[in-house]
């Protein structure tokens, strides 16, 4: 029995409905722990590939868990077996906001990667690197640092962690406009960007950064990485304006076109395209995006099949 | 589609009014009168507008009463878009 079809006979099944995650906490080596949930495919479903998911940034990892745990659960029903860790300091991992950083974070999903792997010696399939968001970002830096070669796909991906912060620290600006704050009245000392470079933590919308964090995120960048052979991007683009200006209905945004050109020219294999759904990360009670779930499966259809069947696989 | 229309379609879209917005009009009240309208909420609409009328808004140009009404919302994108073609 491989390790894939051991996980998968201990997962609690009822019928007529999809299996449950495996939840654990992984240890980190210094002893702390992190949150995960593992989606295994059914045995006897032809094994497609891994794919290690990587969540966005700070409140949209609230609000993207719904669509996130159906796609992971579409993406095991497919055949992939899907991984997802909370990162040091988010979701129900150990530490506080506060403590996270990026290079912790990356450490975080290469712990992640190496358990994946590991409890996928016999199957093997492409590595997928599934990115949201600012999850994109950490999806380009990591490539870069794993011991395998990667294929990405990436959800409405932030092309700079310097977009992501300053949106971020926008939010504190949007309070203060809520608040009913006069723009005169807001001390120039205040704002967040100016306390981080003095090497101050900022408070957002109930998350306390550290300029560690900020300054680590800021420097990240989506690009391919530089060490690796080229692989597969899936590029989707999210987001009801798409569909509700015809005259752009099927374009990428123009620095979404600029990005994909450099990857291209590294010699990846890009599929790029927009999908209608709400912005379900803007918004904790949005509605499914079913348009969505069927896209990526299809999106990732294309890719080839290494090995199939745990049944057929040679004996452990 | 003018300025208003268009502004109502992102303001749809970013507080997930499922076609309500599409019926307001220029003396809409917002803040204050939408629940919806929070802090994230307001990030969308400010992010949307941006990428809908490719213009940019400084944070210091903005403040509550920019998000009073349709009316006072439409007369901030058309200050950026006159701005943006002085």
């Amino acid at each position: 029995m491989t390790s894939i079809e051991a996980f998968a006979s201990q997962t609690p099944v009822s019928p007529g409905r999809p299996a449950l995650p495996h939840a654990f906490f992984l240890d980190a080596p210094d002893g702390s722990q992190r949150f995960c949930l593992f989606h295994t495919p059914q045995p006897g479903t032809p094994i497609r590939g891994r794919v290690l998911f990587c969540h966005p940034f700070a409140e949209e990892i609230n609000t993207t868990r719904r669509t996130v745990a159906r796609q992971a659960r579409a993406m095991a029903e497919a055949g992939f077996a899907v991984m997802q860790i909370d990162l040091l300091g988010c979701g129900d991992s150990t530490g506080d906001f506060a403590d996270a950083a990026w290079p912790a974070w990356l450490a975080d999903l290469r712990l992640a990667h190496a358990w994946l792997s590991d409890q996928q010696r016999n199957t093997g399939g492409p590595l997928w690197l599934w990115g949201l968001r600012a999850g994109a970002l950490l999806a380009s830096d990591l490539a870069a640092t794993l011991p395998e070669p990667a294929n990405l796909l990436l959800w409405q991906p932030f092309t700079s962690g310097q977009q992501q912060l300053q949106q971020f620290l926008r939010l504190h600006s949007a309070g203060q406009w809520l608040a009913g704050d006069q723009k005169d009245t807001v001390k120039k000392l205040d704002k967040p960007a100016q306390q981080l470079a003095q090497g101050q933590p900022v408070h957002i919308a109930g998350y306390s950064l550290s300029p560690l964090l900020a300054q680590g995120m800021a420097a990240s960048k989506l690009q391919p990485p530089s060490n690796q052979a080229p692989g597969r991007l899936v590029w989707l683009e999210l987001g009801t304006q798409a569909a509700s200006n015809p005259a752009h209905s099927s374009a990428l945004s123009p620095a979404a076109d600029k990005q994909i050109a450099a990857w291209q020219q590294t010699g990846w294999q890009v599929s790029a395209k927009t999908v209608a759904t709400p912005a379900f990360w803007q918004t904790v009670d949005t509605e499914a995006a079913p348009e969505l779930t069927p896209a990526t499966l299809a999106a990732l259809a294309t890719a080839p099949t290494e090995q199939t069947g745990a049944a057929e696989a040679p004996p452990a | 589609m003018n300025v208003t229309d268009s502004v109502l379609r992102v303001l749809d879209d970013a507080l997930n009014l499922q076609g309500r917005a599409l019926a307001f009009d220029l003396n809409t009240p917002l803040l204050g009168a939408l629940p919806e309208l929070d802090s994230m909420a307001v990030l969308a609409l400010i992010t949307g507008l941006e990428n809908q009328f490719g213009i940019g808004f400084q944070d210091d140009q903005l403040d509550g009463a920019a998000f009073a009404t349709v009316g006072s919302l439409t007369a901030l994108v058309e200050q950026a878009l006159a701005d943006a073609g002085a």
